[in-house]
């Protein structure tokens, strides 16, 4: 009992220590600790450093939530248990980081300039890294804050177990109750009206925030906008029916070459207008999506994500062909693409196009809601969950596949559409196949097959890093370390999908009971 | 009565080994047919050229009297005929409910467009789909458990759920592969009895593999027997207990000489 609590324990801080070095690494801890001063409403000059109180702040949040998550209630019904895993956590989690931070200032002291291996290792976060004090008694000192923290996760966890939130919020509801009547609580969860309000609370924030925010920000949530559209594509193809297809930027470059070939000045001079361009991108994208299934959907699982990673390469290959230059603009891409006109007003700030980018999302969060929790969509997941059996239970399996790798085509296709669109320009070199990767992690990290899954998952995957410029040389390395530590302690994604409770639904909405079967004998029997 | 699967000289080979020989089966309207034999005697393979899993390289099937040699699997889930697997085949991530909503399939019209437009047609078909589904869990006693993951329901309640999900395509022809597989007494009986009741209150026709011979004699208006493919024995459970070519292919050679042997002191003694 002990030993498991020890074991998790330990476990948890050595993940938490590998997080805490990598942070040192790429000189986090100084923008941490201003981050910790920026929440206390504390002032920290541009140049100047944060105050060292305000990195033992940040040191000890961290050490905290790794004592909180090895106390997690999984093996620690003792008190005394959740207690030692939290203790353990800290313990390990500060050794190991001590220690690091210990050689680095040692290092540092010495003379060696790590900045010659690690660029962002600087003397001045280093000497911050131990509380501007000699290495040994900074490296206790973070040893210390850590171990306690640690200790004190076990315990908060331990209070706040599972059972603690739930007669937190059954207090809470209790509460409401009395103002308002138990059963009024009741209609007013079950009432449609408050799901309206939401949304529409929802969309006032999405029609107001785009004017308010700046051109930065407007391009940030665009790209984000883009790639949950992306995302919710791919959510179908992989997520619900379960093909791993890894070409999918194919369908990206179909959409954004449509637009780009038939609105700019070269290499055809076209100028169909976007709206056309914009709906033959989607039909044409989700057309490919059915061809390229023909042939390929009768394969499955490894072979089916090999067939589909060529032909992403197809794709960016032909399009970057010498030969192909005079269709597809060659290596060189496609430049001036003419924006959208509406009513005789034509989008050119980023505000107009993030408005474009939101009806976009809106649509696509939409048609996945309604296609998914349908009998399509409930085909798609029994085919994901035993394709054999779903064939068997008399779903057209091949129909449905193709059904689904052209419908997600075909977000794929608005995506490429606004993509080349609001950056005016498409290349050969926007559809690599780090586009198929970041999409399927983007719907992986999220949760396969949730709608907010997907969207958390863009936000983390293509907001954080664009909002982390500090880290820019390191954005791949974050990108896979926040895998592999989502992998491992997440690993049904950050928002996993959860199954509609139809059976409830049902008898709810029926007004009289189900007929009654006469007799019931197995239950008799059983009983 | 009316015939309503039947096989004519099925045979399905793996490389050189004929798991299915000349089988012939002639299986009438509403009636429990059950397919015994030893392990490896071609029974589950049997099973899986008539639902489609396996096209067999000879012979024909007729259902209906038409012939559905060669189908694809959800071809014939739509011409009636549904099945149960040895070892249980859900889908274990939807609930209990979905897994039944999925087996209703071949009666499903709408598309996926009119699920968009939420049109009438789709709303009323959707709510007829969950009725319907409400009520086989009712009849298979899973009331109340419709919402949960069907990889989180006891063993028991999975196996009858895959019987109700067989259910909703309202097939005319049901396969039960070893329906009381890892049953106790108890369970076996009640499973025994609801196969009965399949049989007599919706008046379907039901073919099972079954190794619990308590079962198989209880339930079975005709028994065949395999035996390295080959059907050795066919009749109804009285003819089958007795018949010396059955008892060898279980017990071995000489078994049935012993046996008629042992049959003949007992009646000795109890005379």
């Amino acid at each position: 009992m002990i030993a498991t609590n020890l074991r998790n324990g330990v476990r948890t801080g050595i993940t938490f220590a590998v997080i805490i070095i990598f942070l040192i690494l790429i000189g986090f801890t100084i923008t941490g600790a201003a981050l910790v001063a920026k929440i206390f409403g504390i002032q920290v000059a541009q140049s100047a450093l944060p105050d060292v109180s305000m990195l033992a702040v940040f040191i000890g949040l961290i050490g905290f939530f790794a004592g909180t998550s090895a106390a997690k209630p999984r093996d620690s019904d003792l008190f005394l248990g959740a207690l030692i895993s939290g203790l353990a956590a800290g313990l390990a989690c500060g050794l190991i980081s001590a220690l690091f931070a210990y050689i680095l200032s040692t290092l540092y002291a010495g003379g060696v300039d790590m900045r010659n291996y690690l660029s962002s290792v600087s003397p001045d976060s280093v000497k911050f890294l131990v509380f501007n004090l000699d290495p040994l008694s900074g490296s206790l000192i973070l040893f210390g804050i850590l171990t306690a923290s640690g200790l004190l996760g076990g315990f908060i966890a331990r209070i706040y177990r599972s059972e603690g939130r739930r007669a937190i919020f059954a207090r809470i509801n209790q509460g409401w109750g009395i103002v308002l009547g138990q059963s009024t609580i009741k209609s007013i969860r079950a009432s449609r009206w408050v799901r309206y309000l939401l949304l529409g609370l929802v969309l006032l924030v999405l029609a107001i925030l785009p004017a308010q925010w700046g051109t930065y920000w407007n391009y940030v949530m665009g790209t984000v906008g883009i790639y949950v559209i992306l995302g919710l594509g791919l959510n179908i193809i992989v997520g619900l029916a379960g093909q791993l297809v890894l070409g999918y930027v194919a369908f990206f470059a179909i959409g954004a070459y449509t637009v780009a070939l038939l609105n700019a000045p070269q290499p055809h001079n076209l100028m169909w207008g976007f709206w056309i361009a914009l709906f033959l991108a989607v039909v044409l994208s989700a057309l490919a999506g059915i061809l390229v299934g023909l042939p390929i959907l009768s394969l499955r699982g490894d072979y089916l994500a090999i067939v589909t990673l060529g032909l992403g390469e197809i794709m960016r290959i032909l399009l970057k062909s010498d030969a192909a230059t005079p269709l597809f603009g060659g290596p060189a891409g496609i430049q001036n693409i003419a924006g959208p006109v509406i009513f005789g007003k034509s989008f050119s700030t980023d505000v107009d196009f993030m408005y474009l980018i939101i009806i976009g999302v809106l649509l696509a969060i939409f048609v996945t809601q309604r296609v998914q929790n349908s009998r399509t969509g409930r085909a798609w997941v029994s085919i994901r969950e035993d394709e054999t059996v779903s064939k068997a239970t008399g779903v057209d399996t091949f129909r449905s596949k193709l059904l689904a790798l052209a419908l997600g085509a075909a977000f794929a296709g608005m995506g490429g559409a606004l993509f080349a669109v609001r950056n005016q320009f498409t290349g050969p070199e926007d559809h690599v196949l780090m586009v198929s990767i970041n999409v399927l992690a983007l719907v992986i990290v999220g949760g396969m097959g949730s709608i907010p899954g997907v969207i958390l998952g863009s936000f983390v995957l293509k907001g954080l890093p664009e909002i982390l410029r500090e880290v820019e040389n390191y954005r791949m390395l974050v990108f896979g370390a926040l895998l592999v530590v989502m992998m491992i302690i997440r690993p049904e994604g950050i928002w996993p999908a959860r199954r509609p409770h139809l059976e409830k639904q049902g008898g709810q909405e029926l007004e009289k009971p189900p007929e009654e079967v006469a007799t019931d004998p197995v239950k008799e029997d059983l009983a | 009565m009316k015939t309503l699967l039947e096989t004519h000289q099925v045979s399905k080979f793996f490389g050189g080994l004929t798991a299915v020989n000349k089988v012939d089966l002639v299986v009438p309207e509403q009636a429990i047919a059950s397919i015994i034999g030893p392990n490896g005697a071609g029974k589950t393979t049997l099973f899986n050229c008539i639902s489609g899993f396996y096209k067999p390289e000879k012979g024909t099937i007729l259902f209906k009297g038409k012939s559905i040699n060669g189908l694809a699997t959800n071809q014939i889930a739509d011409r009636g005929i549904s099945r149960t697997y040895q070892n249980i085949r859900l889908f274990p991530s939807m609930t209990a409910i979905e897994n039944i909503m999925v087996g209703q399939t071949p009666h499903l019209m709408t598309n996926w467009l009119e699920a968009v437009f939420n049109t009438p047609r789709f709303r009323d078909e959707e709510k007829t789909s969950i009725e319907e589904g409400i009520r086989l869990l009712k009849y298979v006693s899973l009331t109340g458990l419709g919402d949960n993951l069907a990889l989180n329901l006891p063993y028991g309640a999975q196996r009858r759920l895959e019987i109700a999900r067989a259910l909703a395509n309202k097939p005319s022809l049901l396969l039960l592969d070893e329906p009381t597989a890892g049953m106790n007494p108890q369970e076996t009986e009640v499973m025994t009895r609801f196969i009965r009741r399949l049989r007599d209150e919706l008046g379907i026709t039901i073919i099972l593999i079954e190794h619990d011979m308590r079962v198989v004699m209880g339930i079975s208006d005709q028994i065949t027997v395999l035996d390295y493919g080959i059907k050795i024995a066919e009749g109804n459970p009285s003819q089958i207990q007795s018949n010396p070519r059955v008892i060898e292919a279980y017990l071995g050679p000489g078994a049935a000489a012993l046996s008629e042997k042992y049959q003949r002191q007992r009646h000795t003694t109890d005379a």
